[in-house]
Formats: structure tokens, sequence, C-alpha cells
């Protein structure tokens, strides 16, 4: 049975025809996806086809979105089929492949870099790498400004100016933190802190991926030592959680325990449903830390 | 005054050289950028040509050759599919086997590591870096030309099936290279290594001519290089797809 195939290669669509001879519809500005804005030309082309002739594209979403427009069910291209249409393209030109490639992936990475859910993760990252930092540097300048070294002393307070910007950025960054956790992942941020909750999604590598976790894995993320059957660490991120210092040191592990179960479900929400869970979460969580506190001998 | 430095070209990719010295053997790349190194690497400076360590702690393919693959290689002037190039460690090397004429279509799901890939394709004339999930290959079909060869490093459980379903949409016909770091890790723990590689061999071989196999340790725990030639009807790749073969190139052996 003759076929058209309708094949997109380096931002332009080609209809290659029964006849095996392929014809290019330029796309007018946007070299993105999604398909839908279907090239005029094109359009009259495929309106043209005769009812004997299948038509199929080669993706599902290209084959979904001219279905729409055209009103007749498009079909997926199978392998064999799309490699031969793919032969019939016009060879492109070395530079012109590159520079197209190059922009597409420039312009991807861009776009997903943006989403709200990236942006939450490189904040987690600055902010975990910028508390590391300053906190290396506060260790320093109290050696250096230990009482004996008072040939030193003048040097504090150009230190101090120095110290107080930083804190305000860390001040900054961390607001903006907890405002990009409350929105991306609400209940995992209401259940155990913005900052723990953004590092918890960094260290999950996205809110899907956390939302698949079990509260054994949450509970791990972000740990150093290497489980192990006789001694495992027991908490990663997690050791920073809200509430964490209202649990008696012996407790904490179950603390933690009982934590990502919740947080667990937390992230589960956030990641399916967006239903607003926070308020029995932390209602779980606070019953849980009081009855820690209880069982102290 | 600096004594001459002695590099073997490897026949099978005559842009992959082995630097034999006293104590120990290594292996390099020629670079096809330039200066500064990708990662941190070693370069070597022979006259007009540029090569680059190729070291095996770094890199899967370059462990594999330490521990005597025997399988095909990337040649210049070929195209290859790169599935899992990550910032573009391996990448860059393996661009470098192919050579100014060559291409590589490298492609990486994870958008941090690709900012990285693509500082690196903006400076290394044969990279082609596309963002995008290897599971679904008709996704970026749009980006992928027609290719002879296929590195995957995924790490993914189904790896096997990566790979399976991307040499069928883009390699062109049957001896078609397949190169795969089967990474046995990421398959779960119901199995140890052994039994990985052997469910990986299987699944492989009901497409592809196998060489052996090469384990990785002790450069990458838990990890081997494993592919041969596509299977399928007589003849190799079609003529516009073989390899530029260019008149043998004069060595130069100009003096360092």
């Amino acid at each position: 049975m003759a076929t058209a195939v309708v094949v997109a290669r380096l931002g332009e669509l080609y209809l290659v025809g029964p006849d095996g001879r392929a014809r290019s519809f330029p796309r007018a500005a946007s070299r993105e996806l999604p398909a839908a804005a279907l090239p005029a030309g094109l359009e009259r082309e495929l309106r043209t086809l005769p009812g004997e002739v299948a038509l199929v594209a080669d993706e599902p979403g290209r084959a979904e979105a001219i279905s729409a427009v055209l009103g007749r069910r498009l079909g997926l291209a199978t392998d064999e089929t799309l490699r031969s249409a793919r032969r019939a393209l016009p060879r492109v030109a070395r530079t012109a492949e590159r520079a197209a490639v190059l922009a597409h992936a420039r312009a991807t990475l861009e776009r997903v870099l943006a989403s709200p859910e990236e942006v939450l993760i490189s904040l987690a990252r600055e902010e975990e790498r910028f508390e590391r930092a300053v906190g290396r540097e506060q260790r320093a300048a109290e050696a250096f400004l230990a009482p004996e070294q008072t040939s030193l002393r003048e040097y504090a307070a150009a230190w101090a100016a120095v110290r107080a910007s930083l804190e305000r950025h860390h001040e900054r960054l961390r607001d903006r933190l907890a405002e990009q956790a409350r929105r991306v992942v609400p209940n995992l941020a209401a259940l155990v802190g913005e900052r723990v909750a953004a590092r918890l999604v960094a260290g999950a590598g996205g809110v899907e991926a956390l939302g698949r976790m079990r509260g054994a894995r949450i509970q791990l993320l972000g740990s150093r030592r290497r489980p192990s059957p006789e001694r495992g660490p027991r908490f990663g991120v997690l050791y920073r959680a809200d509430r964490m210092e209202d649990v008696p040191p012996d407790r904490r592990g179950a603390y933690a325990r009982s934590l990502a179960a919740l947080a667990a479900i937390a992230a589960r929400a956030d990641a399916t449903t967006r239903a607003d869970l926070s308020p029995r979460l932390v209602a779980r969580r606070d019953r849980r830390v009081e009855q820690l506190r209880a069982r102290r001998p | 005054m600096t004594p001459r430095v002695r590099l073997v070209p490897e026949p099978r990719s005559p842009r992959l050289v082995r630097r034999e010295m006293r104590d120990r053997t290594e292996l390099l790349t020629e670079a096809v950028g330039a200066l500064p190194p990708v990662y941190g690497e070693r370069w070597l400076h022979v006259g007009e040509r540029a090569y680059r360590q190729f070291e095996p702690g770094r890199s899967k393919l370059s462990a594999g050759l330490v521990r005597g693959w025997t399988g095909p290689l990337p040649a210049p002037g070929e195209s290859w599919l790169y599935l899992g190039a990550a910032s573009g460690t391996t990448a860059s090397h393996v661009a470098d086997l192919l050579g100014p004429e060559g291409r590589l279509y490298a492609v990486e799901r994870s958008p941090r590591p690709f900012a990285r890939l693509l500082a690196l394709a903006e400076r290394w004339p044969n990279l082609l870096p596309v963002l995008a999930d290897a599971r679904a290959p008709r996704g970026y079909a749009a980006w992928v030309g027609p290719a002879l060869g296929l590195y995957a490093d995924v790490a993914q459980p189904d790896q096997v099936a990566i790979v399976r379903t991307n040499a069928e949409l883009f390699l062109e016909g049957a001896g078609a290279p397949v190169v795969l770091a089967l990474k046995t890790a990421s398959m779960g723990r119901e199995r140890d290594p052994a039994g990985h590689l052997e469910a990986a061999t299987r699944e492989l071989a009901s497409f592809v001519d196998l060489v052996p196999s090469v384990r990785l340790d002790p450069f990458h725990r838990g990890h081997f290089l494993l592919g041969g030639r596509l299977r399928g009807g007589a003849g190799g790749p079609p003529r516009s797809l073989r390899p530029v073969t260019r008149a043998a190139r004069p060595r130069a052996r100009r003096r360092s």
C-alpha cells in the first residue's frame, strides 16, 4: 500500500510521498515542537492526498496534532518506513546541521532549566554550597581572631563587614529557596521545612523521582556512610528537618524513620495529585514527636 | 632535549594511539578541538598534532581497551550515536576518534551535565548534543542523522532495550557496530554482576553478533563492555554511509 510520511528533520517538516520524493515545508518562526503549528503548504498538500494513500507521522505527538487539524486519523510510522523516509530527505550541509542542532540544544536546555522544579534544584544546590563555604570561612575567622593574635585585630572590622554582606546574601537566597519550595512541593515543605524539602528534591533529581521513592530511601537521601547491615546511617538530609531538635538525641533515628514515611506520602501528593495533605501530615508528625519525648525513661 | 615520542596507532581506529613507555602503556586520542582540556586530562603535542590522554579510570571505553576489547571502534569519518553522554568525558574522546569528518550525536537526558556537554560541543566541531531521553528515540529523531555506529553508556535497568530501540531506528544496515558499557549496579540486586552480564549478553545476542565482552574491573567496578555488529541482511552499510577513506595519511614524525 502506498504510504506518505510526515517527517521532521532539523526543525523543518518534510512530506515524503508515495513516490519516495521528499518535499520540505519550512516552519515559520518557531523551530520547537509541538507540531500544532502546521505549515499552511503542508496542510494543503495533505488535504489533496488521495484517500487510499496511508498517512503516517514520525512521532506520536505529531501524528496526534496533525490528526486534529486534518480530521483524519494519522498512524505512527514503523521503524522501517521512517528509515526509508529519512533516507529520502535531502542531505544537509555539515555547518547547517551543526548550527541547527546547537541552536535546538540551547533552546531546550534553557526551557528545561527554567522550569520551577529545576530552579528549586539549582537553588538548593547553591544554598548548600554557600552554607558550606560560609561555615568554613567562619571557622577560619575564629582561628584568625583568637585573642593571642592581637596584631591582626585591625582586620576584624573589615572581616565583619564582609561577613555581614555574606549573611545578607544567604538570607536572600534562603527566602527565595523557601518560596520556591512552597510553590513546587507544598506538602513536603510544610512537613520537613523548606530547605530540607528542597534538598530532598535535589538529592532525588526531581519531584517525580522523589515521589516514586519509598520512605526508607528518603530517610537516607544525602547520607554519607554506605548502608551496611551492621551499622548503617540513620539520616541524610532529614537530620536537619523541622522538629528534629525537639526529639531526644537517642530517639532521633526513630523520628527520622517516621518522618521519612510521612515525607514519602507528602512527596507522592506533590508529584501527583497536588492535594493539600499538610495539616494532617503535620498533625501526625507532631503526635510522633510527643510520643518520642514521652517515652524517654 | 626531550626524547622522541613514539606513538603507535591502533589499526581499528588510527586516531587512537598507544604510547609505549618504560613501565606502562598510555592511550591517547588525537584531539579534534583545541585547548583547554575538557575535564583536566593531559595533552601531548607532537608536531602539529595534539593528543589527549585517554585514561581508563575516567572512561569505560578506555578501560575496555586496556582490558583487551576486540570489538569494533569508532573510526575516522564515521557518524556515531552516543547515548548517555553526560558531561562529555568519554564523548569527547569518541568524537576525537571520529575525526573532523565524522559526527557524534550525543544524547543526554539530565539538564545539568548537558549544560557542560553543550559548552564542550560549542568548541568541539564534530560533537552534536541532543537533550532528550534515550528511551524515546522518536522524540529526538529529528535532530539525529543516520548513524553508522552506536555507543551506549546509559546505566539504566533497561539499558539493553534502550540500545535495541535506538539501533533499530538509527543504525543503517547489518554489520553496524554496537558498543554497550554495561553497568550491572543499575540492574538491581537480585543477581550478581556475572548474572546480569549473562542476562544482558543473551538479550543483546538476539540482534547483535557479539564479540567477547570484557570486564572493566578494577577501573570501573561491576561494569562490562560488550557489543559487536548488528545482525541483519547481507551486505554492509549503504555506500553513502561508508567512512570517508583517505589516502594513507603521511605520518608526521617531526621532532617535538
